[in-house]
């Protein structure tokens, strides 16, 4: 049985290259048709805020790419649900619809499960 | 399954610490390295937390030496074949980049 | 035990010197590194580019020291690698451009090798950051 890996992104999708480059390991992983998953983990979780535009700072838009996950074989989806509040997005109105919201708790078993954990 | 967590930024100005202490499981251990070992500089707010949440934690001997770190009782400083078996005997290492 | 060791940060970077102490550690234990990958500004460890103070440590050379005399499988994800100028003859061939900084042992390849190690590795190790 193949190993699962858990890609855990942490930075905002202006700060750089970091969450593109983030997802780029997830979108390879589904490629492969490997276990893998994703959690919105601090200000990762601005990566699903709505009505963002990356015209404005001459960037590609990463929201597309994300909306891609579950056509390239990326299902589990997940974000923490306090992270969203924390930063004034509600969980419930993120631009990822197939992404479960989970507590910190829920997080903690979550790493768990999983056999390896890129945390970036 | 247990987790070695591993954290490499300061605890001051940089929320990893934070958020690693709320997701760290039962299981798990914490590694301190570079400026991440400021944690242990007595008297602040990281190093009270660490002290009495009584989790495993474990630092970089190197990285205590350079900054002039004393190990409190609660932690162990380790060198790197240390740091490879701690890795060995987690189950996975999550290094918070 | 089988490692996977994959570099997130730049030479300059402390987290590099720790990956590197932290592989060569694992080798001298007894245990296999089935490959490193360096991924982000991880890939400038891999130029021979970087010319560094003669009293400071030379990492990237101490890198490819460490690969070439443990016949380690050294892998430079090509896409962070061109985002970032890190360039091998072909791909400088490719895009026209005068700088090659990577050769032998370092290969260039996708992020297929990541996940083809953490599948083939019990342990992936990763560095980066400060």
């Amino acid at each position: 049985m193949p190993r699962s890996l858990l890609i855990i992104s942490r930075q905002s999708p202006w700060s750089g290259p970091g969450a593109r480059e983030a997802l780029d390991i997830v979108l390879a992983g589904g490629a492969f048709d490997l276990p893998i998953g994703l959690l919105f983990l601090d200000d990762g979780v601005f990566q699903l805020a709505a009505n963002q535009d990356a015209r404005a700072l001459q960037q590609k838009d990463l929201s597309a790419n994300l909306q891609a996950l579950p056509m390239f074989g990326v299902e589990d989806l997940f974000v923490c649900g306090d992270s969203a509040a924390e930063r004034g997005l509600d969980p419930k109105a993120l631009s990822l619809e197939e992404a479960q919201v989970l507590t910190v708790g829920e997080i903690t078993a979550l790493i768990d499960r999983y056999h390896q954990v890129i945390t970036l | 399954m247990s987790t070695l967590h591993v954290l490499s930024h300061s605890p001051f100005g940089d929320d990893r610490l934070t958020s690693c202490l709320r997701v760290i499981g039962a299981e798990d251990a914490l590694l301190l390295s570079g400026d991440a070992a400021y944690a242990l500089q007595p008297g602040t707010a990281p190093f009270n937390t660490l002290g009495t949440r009584g989790l495993k934690l474990f630092v970089l001997a190197e990285d205590a030496q350079a900054r002039d770190l004393q190990t409190p009782d609660w932690a162990k400083a380790i060198d790197y074949p240390a740091f490879v078996e701690l890795s060995i005997r987690y189950d996975k290492v999550n290094s918070w980049l | 035990m089988k490692f996977a060791i994959a570099l997130f940060s730049a030479a300059h970077a402390p987290s590099s010197r720790r990956a590197l102490l932290f592989a060569q550690a694992a080798l001298a234990g007894g245990h296999e590194i089935v490959r490193l990958f360096f991924y982000q500004d991880g890939v400038h460890n891999a130029s021979g580019s970087v010319v560094t103070p003669q009293d400071e440590l030379d990492l990237p050379r101490q890198w490819r020291t460490f690969v070439t005399e443990h016949q380690l499988d050294g892998v430079v994800c090509i896409a962070a690698a061109l985002r970032r100028g890190v360039l091998n003859e072909e791909e400088a061939g490719r895009y026209q451009r005068e700088a090659v900084a990577v050769a032998a042992p370092w290969e260039l390849s996708g992020l297929g090798q990541l996940h083809d190690a953490v599948q083939d590795a019990d342990r992936l190790i990763c560095f980066g950051g400060a």
